[in-house]
């Protein structure tokens, strides 16, 4: 009877610190997956900011912005944002078409449309709407601008690829085909990643 | 999942389209879709003959081209010493004279490249390329 006694207290002395343990499990894997999904999301800003900004350096002059900033002077960066002056297109059209892939009229309807389709990826990076999409997407623009860039090396033209408008005008090859690959790679990686949540989910 | 991936990049190629088309139309006065440079930007070897001493003749080859032979006259500006032979063409360039760039033939970039760079770091405004460039010019004077 008395042990009967020490077996019952003995358990449920016991059964608390086994849920304390329990729970301090669950708040460490939490942790965990907060800071995981945290570093994904920065992949995604800095990812979508290089979209967007590469976007709109095709659709505006950023020249003088992007000069100020450089310099750290603010003040004149500012006064330029509010004197900011749409490129013509006809500039990012004859970008493409010095790659001599592509028609003229086709340079001209890609120099509308792909500035566009990156910001929108881009945007569908930053608020996670049509991801995986979006994803795709973007992956398969880097890797045409890649192979159109590394392929116009090739057949020895000396061309800039126009991939973030002026401001890449001067760009060597080497670090054109590297910001491309690191593009690719975080691309990859959170595409990778997105697709493995989703199967975990399924 | 594949599907939906897939459904996913043609909603958000198609949403792309429609500012694309409405910049197109914005656009549709200042962009020609038939040739690189529009049509009032570019001049032809007998009209650029007529204007005699009023034009400014630049050639946008390579150096080595340049050296070989060019048009009477011509002054290299071309995007490999750009900073230094900038300077040198600004010396000869009085306002009201027209400048005619050209390079090797009709599928060259390197004169629209520079006359494009002429119009917005020279701020010059009289500036047009040479339809057929170089060998244009070599079928009507030689």
């Amino acid at each position: 009877m008395a042990q009967e006694e020490q077996m019952n207290q003995t358990s449920n002395a016991e059964r608390p610190t086994l849920n304390v343990e329990l729970s301090g499990g669950a708040t460490t894997s939490n942790v965990k997956r907060q800071k995981s999904y945290i570093l994904w999301r920065i992949l995604d800003f800095v990812l979508a900011g290089v979209f967007i900004f590469a976007g709109l350096s095709k659709m505006f002059d950023l020249d003088p912005l992007i000069a100020d900033l450089r310099h750290l002077q603010f003040g004149d960066a500012f006064v330029h944002f509010q004197q900011l002056s749409v490129a013509s297109p006809v500039e990012f059209a004859s970008g493409i078409d010095n790659f001599k892939l592509v028609p003229w009229p086709v340079s001209v309807a890609l120099a509308f449309y792909l500035p566009w389709l990156e910001i929108f990826c881009a945007l569908g990076l930053l608020f996670r709407l049509l991801y995986r999409g979006a994803l795709t997407l973007l992956i398969i623009l880097i890797l045409v601008f890649t192979l159109a860039i590394t392929a116009a090396k090739v057949r020895g033209l000396d061309i800039t690829c126009g991939c973030f408008g002026h401001a890449s005008q001067h760009w060597s090859f080497p670090s054109h085909l590297a910001t491309n690959l690191a593009i690719l790679a975080g691309l990859v990686v959170l595409w990778l990643n997105a697709a493995a949540k989703e199967k975990r989910a399924d | 999942m594949k599907s939906s991936v897939v459904a996913q990049a043609v909603i958000l190629a198609a949403l792309a389209l429609l500012p694309a088309a409405g910049e197109a139309i914005h656009f549709r006065d200042k962009v020609s879709w038939r040739s690189a440079i529009a049509p009032s930007e570019m001049v032809t070897v007998e009209r650029a003959r007529e204007w005699g001493d009023a034009a400014i003749w630049v050639d946008a080859r390579p150096d080595e081209e340049f050296a070989a032979d060019h048009v009477p006259g011509a002054i290299s500006l071309n995007e490999d010493r750009w900073n230094e032979l900038l300077p040198q063409f600004l010396a000869v360039w009085t306002p009201g004279k027209k400048v005619v760039v050209y390079c090797s033939s009709l599928s060259c970039n390197a004169s629209r490249e520079v006359a494009r760079r002429l119009r917005k770091e020279a701020q010059l405004s009289d500036v047009f390329v040479l339809e057929g460039g170089w060998e244009a010019w070599l079928k009507k004077n030689r």
